[in-house]
């Protein structure tokens, strides 16, 4: 062994030496417990606050096993709410409707879930309960109560009663979609389909689609007055095929008239929706920020 | 020394790049149709009607479709969308289906309707829109 090799060695020693002592002195935290409530509380909280609400979930869960704590509750129903599990938010809040500090908060998130998990029909039922409407945040309740009305098909509330709950600035916008949702401007199927059946195309041309309209009228009148020719001409067998092609064109133009209505109306229907949300989107549904 | 070894290692970097520009050079032409453009000649087995129907749209395929090339503007095509239709419906709802989109493919206009388009630039236009019940109309794509 040369001298060299000896010095390598010695290196190579301390060096091992070193990194025994590290791991012994990292054995010695082992008596703190890393998983204690407390520690899980602090690790939710951090993940919560870093918006990872599925990561934060089991660490508030396994805490709220030991202990009782609203904020950490309000927090880990918020969880559930911002990952879009709103029937167990729903459930996570309405266990804090008793508490002396979250109550009303808890209480506006429960209502918040249901809109957003659209149960708009257990939203008004909840909201005209005494116990459920009178507290801190009942405008804003009322408020997503009215927002409902436009996302389903019931019966709308009467105009003023409706328009009083929104700010004067807004109001306008409100009345207009109001107005659209009372009276929509939507086309009759069976008005197309008799329009179709009275002028080919001509129910087309009522839901919009006037190209559509127009090829329709050119391609039955052409076929009929093919047909029409041909028979003139003693030409059965090509009168009869004229025949049916026209058949199939006049049939099809009106079962595709009345269609079109169909796919108007429904069409109307979800640009309105994309609208109203928008609208709404734009404004946070008028709800406040919760600090806690 | 160390500069020859330089000199052949660029050298030969520089002859390997050469070759690149062989792909520049003017290919033979090949007008075959892709053997994967070709429709789908599987046979609808869900009954006897649908049987008949699918071997009279592969006798489309085989003596029109695959020799004119995939023109519809529309997806699925014009003879997809009747064999969707029947399937859906009946044969008599499904042949008005096919007849208002036949008549609406020939539109020289259709690209002015409310169409949503595909990546290829077709014009999505599903069964599923036409067959009168309002909760089937989808606008968003595939």
């Amino acid at each position: 062994m040369t001298i060299d090799t000896k010095i390598l060695l010695r290196i190579f020693l301390i060096i091992a030496l070193i990194s025994a002592s590290q791991a012994i002195y990292c054995q010695s935290n082992q008596g703190e417990n890393i998983f204690s409530p407390e520690n899980r509380l602090k690790f939710g909280n951090y993940l919560y606050k870093e918006k990872d609400y599925l990561r934060a979930l089991p660490e508030l869960k396994e805490y709220l096993k030991t202990k009782t704590d609203d904020t950490t509750q309000f927090r880990f129903a918020d969880c559930f709410f911002r990952l879009n599990r709103f029937s167990e938010a729903e459930y996570n809040f309405r266990t804090l409707f008793s508490s002396p500090t979250l109550a009303d908060e808890s209480r506006l998130k429960f209502f918040e879930s249901l809109f957003f998990d659209n149960d708009y029909a257990a939203l008004r039922e909840y909201s005209e309960r005494n116990s459920y409407s009178d507290f801190k945040y009942s405008n804003e309740v009322n408020r997503l109560k009215y927002i409902s009305f436009f996302f389903d098909d019931s019966i709308l509330p009467k105009e003023n009663e409706m328009l009083n709950a929104f700010p004067d600035s807004v109001r306008p916008q409100i009345l207009n979609y109001y107005l659209l949702k009372k009276f929509p401007p939507a086309k009759s199927v069976a008005t197309a389909a008799i329009l179709s059946a009275i002028i080919p195309g001509a129910g087309k041309i009522y839901t919009g689609e006037i190209g559509d309209g127009i090829t329709a009228f050119a391609a039955t009148a052409l076929s009929a007055y093919l047909a029409y020719s041909n028979f003139h001409n003693d030409h059965q067998f090509r009168g009869w095929l004229f025949t049916g092609l026209t058949a199939f064109f006049y049939g099809g133009n009106i079962y595709g008239s009345a269609a079109s209505a169909q796919i108007y109306n429904v069409r109307m229907k979800f640009d309105f929706q994309k609208s109203v949300k928008l609208f709404f989107e734009e404004r946070n549904y008028f709800l406040p920020e919760i600090n806690f | 020394m160390k500069f020859i070894f330089m000199l052949f290692f660029l050298s030969a970097v520089s002859l390997f790049a050469q070759n690149e520009f062989v792909k520049w050079e003017a290919a033979p032409a090949s007008y075959e149709i892709n053997n994967a453009d070709r429709h789908d000649y599987t046979l609808d087995r869900s009954g006897f009607g649908m049987t008949i129907l699918s071997v009279l749209r592969n006798g489309y395929y085989f003596f029109v479709s695959d020799l004119d090339g995939d023109n519809c503007a529309f997806s699925p095509s014009c003879s997809a969308f009747f064999l969707q239709a029947v399937k859906e419906t009946s044969i008599f709802k499904g042949a008005l289906m096919f007849a208002d989109r036949f008549t609406r493919d020939i539109n020289f206009f259709k690209g002015l309707n409310h169409y949503p388009q595909l990546p290829d630039r077709k014009f999505y236009d599903p069964s599923s829109n036409y067959t009168l019940h309002s909760a089937k109309i989808k606008f968003n794509l595939p």
